[in-house]
């Protein structure tokens, strides 16, 4: 296990490197030659691989909190609707200045709190009809979203569609807020580790073994949901790294969550720090959206490890 | 003895059904009492009231306050109640399910799953085991509780002969300790085996608390499971007829 904790230690180190290599120009970050590329390493580069590392593990945070709060290991950050009514929020900024991408993330921020709200109205009613609320919820605001973007106007539909598959380049969250927020929800994940654990033998027996389950709860859903916010907000809907990356740390260092949860934080980050690098790098000039490459890195990773488990 | 729990004017009801009414009874430190009832009674239901998991009206006193006034993580030092195990899909393992539930209470899990004969299972996920193997973890897991009254639903339904009497055997060293039991039982025999008192449960909103040789006559059996119940020498046993 010791090593698995190196391991992964390391590859932060050398997921940084290769982020900070690799793009249109290839840099040494060691030896840049000149002060554009000083520019390009730490006034571009650097920054967006932070925001990357940030958001994914925000998201796959996320994704572990929603699977052990709906007990379905299906669930991830966007189950409950809040990546469609986050994208009809910042698709309605769109409409209203195309050009500011200020006014979209203000939007997707308050899109995203207002699917959380619809969802909380239904979280007393347990986890199974909590998701099946979600999941039409979010039937509902694909429905608004496809009004939306039938009525907006020409000029806002490229950058709209690029958002909603995820988009590091235009994030307006100050990195600091990022950074501060992975550390507070890790902190937050840890603290109530023992008690996610104790979640994962079904409610009864959670209560029975001295936990207030509907506290709990209220609490994860209110903490996952804002994590989600913020995530999408930065960077738009990024799919795949809250649903696989909980798994793929599950298999890789147990179940408990005083491991699932910093794995899946430093784990979700390093995922899309390589998606955003290869979405740079691939197609340059020209970016790929990283939503795209989170799935085609992550899913032969995570079936491989799969079947070698079976 | 000193009293653990004391039910007054119990009434249980669930989805708008009164499972049963009017229990009172005495539970005491060393007691092992046996519910008894036909499928869907309230068997289980009554357990889970005792625990605090669901609600009740009546009065459950443990330990001389009523149940409301204790919060849930006081509630489990007290009561350690045993269910069948949801299906989990995270891969818990049976080491780390014992974990769990020896929390504060800080019980040697090698000892309570060579108990149950599980150590061999400890790395082994919850979700691999058989339905027999999940519940004499969950028994091992009863174990490592420290609480004086413990609340088994079922404990044997899934065990081979050999974990049925190693079960038996367990509550008896439990209530010898001074533990106060109750436990829904199916098995005539097994019930016969340990019940100091019985609790039947008739289906139809009726409970009834009483010794368990005064309760325990074919009689009361027959019409309580509206099956035959006939005695073979000294027990009682279902008349499955001619073979």
């Amino acid at each position: 296990m010791t090593m698995r904790w190196t391991l992964l230690a390391l590859a932060i180190g050398a997921c940084l490197l290769l982020g900070l290599t690799v793009g249109e120009h290839w840099i040494n970050p060691f030896s840049p030659v000149d002060a554009l590329e000083k520019t390009i390493l730490w006034d571009l580069r650097f920054p967006r691989l932070l925001t990357a590392f940030a958001v994914g593990g925000l998201l796959a945070l996320a994704g572990a909190w929603f699977q052990v709060l709906l007990g379905n290991p299906l669930a991830e950050p966007y189950v409950l609707g809040v990546a469609g009514s986050a994208s009809a929020g910042a698709v309605s900024g769109l409409m209203f200045m195309p050009e500011s991408a200020w006014l979209m993330s203000v939007g997707a921020f308050a899109g995203a709190w207002i699917g959380i709200v619809a969802v909380m109205f239904f979280a007393h009613l347990g986890p199974n009809r909590m998701l099946l609320a979600g999941v039409v919820l979010a039937a509902f605001w694909s429905a608004v979203l496809a009004l939306l973007l039938a009525l907006l106007p020409e000029q806002g539909l490229f950058r709209a569609f690029a958002w909603m598959m995820g988009d590091l380049s235009h994030s307006d969250l100050p990195i600091s807020v990022l950074l501060l927020a992975w550390s507070i929800a890790l902190a937050c994940g840890l603290i109530l580790s023992r008690a996610l654990d104790k979640l994962l033998l079904g409610e009864r027996h959670a209560e029975a073994l001295g936990l207030d389950v509907k506290r709990l709860r209220q609490r994860l859903l209110l903490l996952a949901s804002a994590v989600t916010a913020l995530a999408v907000t930065a960077a738009g809907t990024i799919g795949f790294v809250g649903l696989v990356i909980p798994h793929l740390m599950r298999l890789l260092f147990g179940s408990l969550h005083r491991a699932v949860l910093p794995a899946s934080a430093i784990g979700g980050g390093l995922l899309l720090v390589l998606a955003d690098s290869a979405a740079r790098t691939v197609i340059a000039p020209a970016e790929l959206p990283v939503g795209i490459l989170t799935a085609i890195i992550g899913v032969p990773v995570f079936l491989f490890l799969l079947l070698r488990r079976a | 003895m000193s009293c653990l729990l004391e039910l007054s004017n119990l009434t249980v009801t669930r989805g708008g059904r009164t499972l049963l009414s009017g229990l009172g009874c005495s539970i005491n430190a060393g007691d092992v009492v046996v519910v008894l009832g036909p499928n869907g009674a309230g068997k289980s239901s009554l357990l889970l009231a005792l625990a605090g998991l669901i609600p009740a009206d009546g009065s459950i006193e443990l330990l001389g306050r009523p149940l409301s006034t204790y919060d849930r993580k006081e509630l489990s030092r007290s009561i350690a109640w045993q269910g069948e195990l949801p299906p989990t899909e995270f891969g818990l393992t049976v080491r780390q399910r014992l974990e769990l539930a020896a929390g504060e209470a800080g019980g040697e899990i090698e000892t309570s799953a060579a108990a149950m004969d599980v150590v061999s299972l400890l790395q082994r996920p919850l979700g691999e085991l058989s339905s027999g193997e999940r519940q004499r973890t969950e028994l091992a897991a009863l174990i490592l509780r420290d609480a004086p009254v413990w609340l088994l639903d079922e404990p044997t339904s899934h065990l081979d002969l050999k974990h049925q009497i190693h079960c038996i055997h367990i509550m008896k060293e439990q209530r010898a300790k001074g533990r106060a039991i109750v436990t829904v039982l199916h098995d005539l025999q097994q019930a016969m085996a340990i019940a100091d008192h019985l609790i039947l449960i008739d289906g139809r909103g009726g409970a009834e608390y009483g010794e368990a040789k005064q309760l325990f006559t074919g009689k009361r059996l027959s019409h309580l499971f509206d099956a035959t119940v006939i005695k073979q020498g000294s027990v009682l046993v279902p008349d499955y007829g001619e073979k």
